[in-house]
């Protein structure tokens, strides 16, 4: 028995051997990058490029400074590095860029860079938009929700905070004119938290959660879980029987800045839009006026190349808090922010329509505790490394319902998703 | 056959019943000269033959049918000038489509139109001289998007050609041109069947293909009297919409018994038949519970026709004006039935609107999974009677032929209609109300018609015009319809000339010049006359309650009761004219025929606007027990507003014009290959689109602000799209008598698919606002309201370019083999081998496939 598994193995090491005159010459490519985008370099520590390969999906991380050699392909390179700026803060340098295309024997990059100074303000803890679903696996998605979280050192005012959602989704790239990305993020949906700039104060290491409708979900899904403790909802009125949504009496709505459809809002269940949070420093109807642009793209089918032109609200870069691009893991296409906001994405999904999806979110990861035992949560800008993907919503771990549509109930309560309480 | 008596009879009776002339003689003639006549060894017509007569018709004999191989009558399409052979289509009612492309996408891909059905309603069909009536069909399913009973509707679409078995069918006459006056509610042609009425041994088929099994058995039975022949006929169809899933399914079962009898009278020959018919369709698509959790998702649709129709044909054998004449009566039933169950979950909660009457009631929040029931009970009971005396005189070289009558038809549906509960409705967006078809009023439809064909016999040849007349109108309709007391009327004439015969080469030279011109009117159908009812329900208060949200809640919707009726509603005219050329010399045979028919008036439906008042109702700051007490909804803060809501309506803005040229060649049969060329083909250009004025709403959200809430535009554009196309069809016809074998190769080729969205402007000319209800001129400087520039809808140049499908070739074979005295075998191969070249179109490459799609069957007789 032993003897043939020998030979077998033998067989296959002589195949492998004249397997590998076959093998076409990988070309390999130098790559020179310069920094670019802040001015003057400060001095910096612990540079490192990571390559990652597009098509294997395979990393590569190079020293600052070492000689970059890689097989010839296309990338998507991002850097980082500590650095202490010249007033003293430590921050890191971080660079990312998207597709480069290393088809030479030596290639120059500009990576355009950026500081990622921890934020001062509510950061999106978690994002609940794949929904559950009911026993017989229909899916359910009145229960949807976002988490957000102080994450500094001292009280934040949620007044005037907006939630918004992009219009642009990360499974779809789009050449668009004029490109605003580096400035603005184009949004399709805004509704921000009321209140005067101090009635609703959030102590640090507490969090916000805000629900698509703050009811008891059980009452119509049984798989589902309660929302009625809720900070806030987000309601929308209409005298279609068919698109009601439900205004609950308990949970305070949010106000409706904007939002793109005729029914009701509620977050892309297929998790390829990106969700984030800002202050808008201008009144709804100033920005509601001032703020609309249109842009064009094209669409190439073999009927014609349509030249298409969308309305859309934009949201300066500036205003933006927190931002986090989700996407399913198989067919993302690219980031609808600039990569000063976010640079990476997260997901629930593997694949398009994944089924798998439900009663899953994304939650951002504990990198460590403060001294009264509240969580110290990632904020690096990218949601790739900031994020557990696909993990059991902090709500059904809290409630411990159902975890699938057979209705086996969660029993492990974390912190972020993965690290247990 | 020495027998003078017989012999003038069959004379007669070819003049006067013609294509059944060739029964009647059979009837009479002795068993055994019919087995003779049986055994002799001879070609067959494999091909649909081009009338060389008046009109432009195809005629398809048994022959053709049995070469064929069909599963359904849609299957004998193929044979007309312009049509290609298509995979059995059993997920779907099979309409059918004359003398035009198809509806068709930007990218040339066939798609269903709802605004376009006029052409398939429009088609008569007549089967031993009684109407096919679907009129009366009322099984929609009321659920928009439905995936199940998509496709599968028969209401307002025409005879579904599946339900048709060809076994029992002994001839096909498909009118393509201007039918005779004598047939009418119809625009855009007519397929007359005759069916076996014959002496027969007892035949059975068995067809089996990748698609479907089917057994067909018939028998004619010549009876004691030697004057009459009993026909019997049963046959079943079991067929899957796709082979790989068994939870997809079409059936049919038919059955039929005929009786004919001609009597010699002293004077007079009598015919009489009487046939009662059974055909039974039925649909069933479902999916597998045990593959989705306990999902219940199931459509199942069961039509049953019944009919009994009887025929007395009268012939005088002496001089008068009128010699034949001739009744037709019969009644038939059909039990159509949808049954739909579907498990309906909620999200968050929905709310069920149930208000019967109009008026501001209370509902209920929908909070748990439900499976839901509907039902859907269609049985129209349709009674006609046709009366008809023909006659002749001839006064030299002119000869007169003419004929009137009158039609009177009733239909009526006594079916229980839709039966479900409306606190539980089969999707959430519900807006329509269970309703009971018996309340629906008889649809009695009333003709006359009058005609002469002309027959003039000169040295410039023989000329023919056949002038005719019909006038039709609905009686007994409520006097606020526009069609009360209105009569259609239906011009037509079609004119032969046949040139004298010039030799050519030591043969005749035939050649035939035609032409015609007509009105063809189809009148409204029971569902155009008097549609569902539509509810507007608008919610004025909506508060959930947390605590206890199935007691504690209270939703309150103002609901709106719209007749949903179009007083204006006429029938569908289309104006057809043609001309023609035949020729034929040697066996050689030519036709062609140029054609433009137009349709301003076809039916479709549009949506109505309206502006509606309701009081919007907050309940901030209100604990339940406050709002619960409120009997009176005027004790809770209220604000009165106005939105603009669109309901469905039968109207006459559909348009189809068609424009073509058919054509049709053969060749005789060659004596040393065996072989036959015949070549069909046509070139169609038809335009669909829509006419009138049309509300069309836009989906722009302004600041909070829905657009179409307030403002609703009327687009006086002709929106649709033109296609041309131009295909032909190929056929080598072999036959070895000697072997019992026909082999026939037919290539067929679509040479190029060309569509093109008609120009809109997307301007409005009017608007209907919420806040008035009335409509205004929309004028570019209206600067009264910034929202009403989103009611310019822009589109993009591009969308209105030609998009051209290249060339498509395929080759069909088929086989027929006589083995031994009384069996059959056969066999076919569509798309055995394709020619579907790449195609780039706008830098992209566009790929085609094709799949062959093959069966044998056998016949045996005993």
């Amino acid at each position: 028995m032993k003897l043939s598994v020998y030979a077998v193995a033998a067989v296959a090491a002589a195949g492998m051997m004249s397997c590998e005159k076959d093998v076409i010459e990988v070309r390999q490519g130098e790559v020179q990058i310069a920094l670019t985008d802040v001015g003057e370099l400060p001095e910096r520590e612990n540079g490192v490029f990571t390559f990652r390969n597009v098509t294997s999906g395979v990393s590569t991380e190079f020293k600052e400074g070492d000689r970059i050699l890689v097989a010839q392909g296309i990338y998507d390179i991002s850097y980082g590095a500590d650095v202490r700026l010249e007033n003293g803060v430590v921050a890191r340098l971080k660079g990312h860029r998207q597709s480069v295309v290393v088809d030479a024997d030596k290639v120059e990059v500009e990576l355009s860079t950026f500081y990622s100074i921890p934020s001062d303000d509510f950061i999106i803890s978690e994002i609940f938009f794949a929904g559950t679903t009911t026993s017989t696996g229909t899916s359910y998605t009145g229960d949807d929700y976002i988490k957000l979280y102080n994450n500094t050192d001292h009280v934040l005012y949620a007044d005037g905070l907006t939630i918004f959602e992009s219009k642009l989704g990360t499974t779809d790239k789009l050449e668009l004119t004029p490109d605003i990305m580096s400035e603005a993020m184009t949004v399709q949906a805004l509704y921000t938290i009321p209140g005067s700039g101090r009635e609703h104060p959030v102590q640090p290491g507490e969090y916000l959660l805000i629900a698509d409708n703050g009811m008891d979900h059980r009452v119509t899904n049984p798989n589902s879980f309660d929302l009625s403790h809720a900070d806030w909802e987000w309601y929308d009125v209409s005298t279609k029987p068919s698109v009601s949504d439900i205004d609950s009496p308990e949970v305070p709505n949010l106000n409706k800045v904007y939002c793109y459809t005729q029914t009701y809002w509620m977050l892309n269940n297929q998790g390829v839009k990106a969700y984030g949070v800002a202050r808008i420093p201008v009144d709804n109807e100033t920005y509601l006026k001032d703020y609309l642009y249109t842009y064009n793209y094209t669409i190439v089918t073999a009927a014609g190349s349509f030249p298409m032109s969308q309305t859309a609200y934009r949201l300066p870069n500036e205003w933006i808090k927190d931002v986090v691009n989700c996407s399913n893991k198989a067919t993302y296409k690219w980031q609808v922010s600039a990569a000063a906001l976010d640079m990476g994405f997260t997901w629930c999904a593997e694949i398009a329509s994944d089924k798998n999806r439900f009663f899953k979110s994304v939650r951002r990861k504990v990198v460590g505790f403060n001294d009264d035992g509240t969580p110290v949560l990632s904020d690096t800008n990218n949601s790739t490394v900031d994020f557990n993907s696909g993990v059991t919503p902090s709500e059904i771990e809290a409630q411990g319902t159902a975890m699938d549509a057979a209705g086996n109930k969660a029993g492990v309560i974390t912190w972020d998703g993965v690290l247990r309480k | 056959m020495n027998n003078p008596s017989i012999l003038k009879y069959a004379t007669l009776a070819a003049m006067l019943l013609a294509p059944g002339a060739e029964v009647c003689a059979k009837v009479k003639a002795r068993e055994d000269t019919l087995k003779k006549v049986e055994r002799t060894l001879k070609e067959v017509v494999v091909t649909a033959s081009e009338n060389r007569g008046v009109g432009t018709s195809s005629r398809i004999g048994r022959s053709a049918m049995n070469h064929l191989q069909p599963t359904s009558f849609a299957d004998l399409l193929e044979l007309l000038p312009g049509n290609i052979s298509k995979d059995p289509q059993m997920g779907g009612v099979n309409l059918i489509t004359m003398r035009e492309t198809g509806t068709v996408g930007a990218t040339g891909k066939a798609v269903a139109d709802r605004d376009q059905v006029t052409g398939a309603l429009g088609t008569l069909f007549v089967i031993d001289g009684a109407p096919v009536s679907t009129d009366g069909n009322l099984g929609s399913l009321g659920a928009v998007g439905d995936v199940r009973g998509e496709g599968r509707e028969t209401m307002n679409r025409g005879v579904d050609m599946r339900s048709i078995a060809t076994d029992d069918i002994e001839l096909v006459e498909v009118v393509r041109g201007i039918p005779s006056v004598e047939f009418g509610n119809l625009t855009s042609g007519m397929v007359n069947i005759k069916r076996k009425r014959m002496a027969s041994p007892l035949t059975a088929r068995f067809k089996v293909d990748g698609y479907s099994k089917l057994f067909a058995a018939g028998k004619g039975i010549a009876l004691a009297d030697g004057e009459s022949v009993l026909n019997i006929d049963a046959g079943w169809l079991d067929s899957k919409v796709d082979p790989r899933n068994p939870l997809e399914n079409y059936k049919r079962l038919n059955g039929g018994v005929r009786f004919t009898s001609v009597k010699d009278l002293p004077g007079a020959v009598v015919r009489y038949n009487i046939n009662g018919d059974y055909a039974g369709s039925f649909d069933d698509s479902k999916v597998d519970p045990d593959l989705n959790l306990n999902k219940i998702d199931r459509y199942e649709s069961k039509y049953n026709r019944m009919g009994v129709n009887t025929e007395v044909a009268l012939s005088l054998l002496r001089d008068r004006w009128f010699t034949d004449f001739k009744l037709n009566a019969g009644g038939s039933l059909q039990v159509d039935r949808v049954n739909r169950q579907r498990q309906v979950s909620p999200q968050r909660g929905s709310i069920a609107p149930t208000g019967m009457q109009g008026g501001a009631h209370d509902t209920h929040f929908i909070l748990s999974e439900y499976v839901a029931d509907y039902s859907n009970d269609s049985r129209p009971l349709q009674m006609f009677l046709k009366l008809k005396a023909e006659g002749g005189q001839t006064a030299g070289d002119v000869s007169h032929r003419y004929l009137a009558g009158g039609e009177w038809s009733r239909l009526r549906n006594m079916g229980a209609g839709e039966v479900y509960d409306i606190s539980r409705p089969l999707q959430s967006g519900w807006s329509l109300r269970p309703r009971s078809y018996t309340d629906i009023p008889a649809l009695h439809t009333l003709s006359f018609f009058a005609e002469d064909k002309i027959d003039w016999h000169s040295r410039v040849g023989t000329m023919t015009a056949q002038l005719g007349v019909r006038v039709s109108t609905i009686p007994f309709l409520d006097r606020r319809y526009r069609l009360a007391g209105r009569w259609h009327v239906d011009p037509r004439v079609n004119l032969l000339w046949n040139l004298p015969a010039a030799e050519l080469a030591g043969s005749p030279l035939r050649i035939g010049i035609g032409g015609g011109w007509g009105i063809t009117t189809k009148l409204p159908t029971i569902d155009y006359l008097y549609p569902q009812k539509q509810y507007i329900d608008i919610v004025q208060l909506n508060y959930y309650s947390v605590k206890n949200p199935a007691e504690l809640s209270r939703v309150n919707v103002m609901t709106y009761v719209n007749q949903g009726v179009n007083y204006d509603i006429r029938g569908a005219t289309c104006r057809k004219s043609e001309v023609r050329l035949n020729a034929g010399w040697r066996g050689f045979a030519v036709s062609l025929t140029a054609f433009a028919e137009k349709t301003g008036s076809g039916f479709r439906s549009v949506q109505d606007f309206a502006s509606y008042a309701y009081i919007s109702y907050s309940t901030a700051g209100m604990s339940s027990e406050e709002i619960l007490v409120a009997t009176d909804l005027s004790q809770l803060p209220g604000e009165n507003r106005q939105v603009l809501r669109g309901v469905r309506m039968p109207s006459n803005s559909s348009k189809t014009d068609k424009l073509g040229i058919e054509f049709q060649g053969s060749t005789p049969r060659l004596p040393w290959l065996r072989t036959a060329l015949t070549v069909t083909g046509a070139w169609f250009r038809t335009d669909y689109s829509s006419t009138g004025e049309l509300y069309q709403t836009v989906s722009d959200v302004v600041g909070s602000v829905s657009v179409s809430d307030r403002y609703v535009g009327v687009y006086a554009d002709e929106d649709g799209r033109v296609n041309e196309q131009l295909s032909s069809n190929v056929m080598f016809d072999t036959q070895l008598p000697e072997l019992g074998l026909i082999f026939t190769a037919s290539l067929q080729s679509v040479w190029y698919l060309t569509t093109t969205r008609k120009w809109v402007s997307g301007v409005p000319v009017s608007y209907i606002s919420a806040a008035d209800g009335e409509l205004h001129t929309y004028d570019a400087a209206v600067e009264t309201d910034p929202l009403l520039r989103y009611l310019e809808r822009s589109y993009n140049p591009e969308s209105f370019r030609s998009y051209t499908v290249p060339p498509a070739m395929f080759l069909n074979l088929k086989v027929t083999k006589t083995v031994g005295k009384g069996m059959q075998v056969s066999m076919f191969v569509n798309r055995l081998f394709d020619w579907q070249k790449d195609y780039v179109s706008n830098g992209l490459l566009v790929r085609r496939q094709s799949k062959p799609y093959f069966g044998a069957e056998t016949q045996i007789r005993f």
